[in-house]
């Protein structure tokens, strides 16, 4: 930890624990609501859910929640604040390279997600059980290849946008119809035609297929995991570009 | 140590620093003052790397800061306008944030500058002062050659910018160079030994805030009340060595001129045998100079300001 991007991955792996925006985001909201709706459709097998329990759909489903919430959220205002305070100009001054910052991100975003996806499965396990992953490599592959493309979409976001505020209603905008439509809304067979071709090319969406589906034996998804990886690689080739990496 | 040459910098259309030569030498305290917009902040920023110059030639500690950046940046420390930390960043994890292998003592530091007993605090929960002390020990951490200091005291109070001053002298007196970019001219006069002064991008004049005084604002203004001032007393004042203008408003009498007429006007009134109690001298400072060095040409043909009730005077 004592190179300069250690130390600043150190330093923001700290501050993200005193961040009131993270841990209500991305650490509460993403359990609470997978408590509520996980509950609401009972535990019984159902043809709105493929014939799956609900309550382990929406287990496997908050997984993509919580990436969701890291990257669209948490991360671009995060970002935005230092660049609109002139923190990055502060370490840029003080010699921390250009990369550096993104890097630290990068790195900070990915654990978040692992740790809340962690407290996720801790709390949904003695609630609602875990379901058995039926394909587990894609699952495995699915989850860091989202996390990677989720993340790097909110460095980019907040190295576009010019403010916090802007960061943030740009974020949510983005986020909430993302997550009722692709994560943790209602199941797709209870959409109507028109709202299923929305949600369906959503990136959201397509992660939440890509991790869901084989976790719960309901279809390789390979299409979705093949976009999911498409959307991690030109979104951090993006990000990296927008701050030098 | 710094030496610029011909630095342009443009933001669109806008021309920001416009052919910019400047020189610090070793163990200087160089004062950047001039009006807003001047190009103070952006000529900093490209001596700093942290913005690339258009044209011109830049060498900082033997660096050059747009290809050098990574090289230079561990031996100048600097402080920059309206840049902060994370809020909840506290005292200590910053300086271990910003430390290199050639940092200083952290806790001699805090000491230092009176934030010792903050140390734990987060960086939102600093007053105005401790902030500015905190950036200053961040800029003072790793022992760097050249200090860059940008609108240092902006928004202090005045024992704070005192103490802040006392941290800028003590620095220098440990044989640190300093640039200092300030719109207090108390401050440059306090602390600069030299003082460069720019508008719209260029340097209008340099030199010792004294030097620059006595080019810039030789004047001085010597007031006092008599109940009713003889008439051969205000003929005699303006025909005074160095008198330029005499006025007066009901008892009040208003003399300008150069120096000069500070020994001049006393010395008369003593002759006269009217020495006024409220008696009073304005001898002009840094700002004086500053406000006339920037003062818009008048335009040609444009008719010269009239005084009240003006009693006469020279050019």
């Amino acid at each position: 930890m004592n190179t300069t991007a250690g130390r600043l991955v150190w330093a923001e792996l700290k501050l993200t624990t005193r961040d009131p925006l993270v841990l209500t985001f991305v650490f509460a909201f993403p359990v609470v609501t997978m408590l509520i709706i996980g509950g609401a459709f009972g535990t019984d097998p159902d043809p709105a859910f493929e014939g799956v329990n609900p309550a382990h759909w929406y287990v496997a489903s908050y997984l993509t929640v919580v990436i969701a919430a890291a990257g669209l959220v948490m991360l671009p205002v995060h970002l935005a604040s230092y660049r609109e305070r002139g923190v990055l100009r502060r370490f840029a001054a003080a010699g921390f390279p250009r990369w550096s910052f993104a890097f630290a991100q990068l790195v900070v975003g990915l654990l978040t997600i692992v740790v809340a996806c962690a407290l996720l499965l801790a709390v949904a396990a003695p609630v609602y059980g875990i379901p058995a992953a039926h394909d587990w490599w894609r699952v495995a592959a699915a989850l860091p290849l989202g996390a990677v493309a989720f993340v790097s979409l909110g460095v980019l976001l907040g190295s576009v946008l010019p403010s916090a505020r802007s960061a943030q209603a740009v974020g949510l905008l983005i986020f909430f119809p993302s997550f009722l439509l692709g994560a943790g809304g209602p199941p797709p067979h209870v959409m109507g035609a028109a709202v299923r071709h929305v949600a369906g090319p959503l990136p959201l969406t397509l992660l939440t297929n890509a991790v869901r589906q084989p976790w719960l034996g309901l279809g390789p998804a390979t299409g979705s995991l093949v976009a999911v990886a498409a959307l991690a690689v030109v979104a951090t080739l993006a990000a990296a570009y927008r701050t030098a990496l | 140590m710094v030496t610029v040459r011909g630095l342009r910098k443009r933001y669109g259309e806008r021309v920001v620093v416009d052919g910019l030569d400047l020189t610090v030498a070793a163990g200087e305290i160089v004062g950047l003052v001039g009006a807003n917009g001047a190009g103070k902040t952006t000529t900093v920023e490209c001596i700093q790397g942290l913005r690339r110059p258009d044209a011109g030639s830049l060498r900082v500690l033997g660096y050059d800061p747009v290809t050098q950046a990574a090289q230079l940046r561990p031996s100048v420390g600097s402080q920059l306008q309206d840049s902060a930390l994370p809020d909840r960043l506290r005292v200590a994890e910053a300086l271990d944030l910003f430390a290199t292998s050639r940092a200083r003592d952290h806790d001699e530091l805090l000491e230092q500058f009176g934030l010792a007993a903050r140390r734990r605090s987060v960086f939102s929960s600093l007053s105005g002062g401790e902030r500015q002390r905190l950036f200053l020990v961040l800029a003072l951490l790793n022992r760097p050659r050249l200090v860059i200091l940008d609108e240092l005291t902006q928004g202090l109070d005045p024992a704070a910018r005192r103490g802040v001053w006392a941290a800028v002298r003590e620095v220098h007196a440990a044989g640190t160079t300093v640039l200092l970019v300030t719109h207090e001219m108390d401050e440059a006069e306090a602390l600069c030994g030299r003082v460069v002064v720019m508008r719209a991008g260029r340097v209008l004049d340099a030199g010792t805030p004294a030097d620059l005084v006595d080019r810039h604002a030789r004047r001085a203004t010597v007031r006092f009340s008599l109940p009713d001032p003889p008439a051969l007393l205000l003929d005699e004042l303006h025909r005074l060595d160095g008198v330029r203008h005499v006025a007066r408003a009901g008892p009040q009498v208003t003399v300008d001129g150069d120096r000069r007429i500070i020994a001049h006007v006393g010395a008369a009134l003593v002759r006269w045998g009217s020495v006024p109690e409220d008696l009073s001298v304005h001898v002009p400072d840094l700002e004086d100079a500053l406000l006339s060095l920037l003062e818009p040409e008048p335009a040609a043909g444009a008719p010269a300001a009239v005084e009240n009730e003006p009693v006469g005077g020279r050019s």
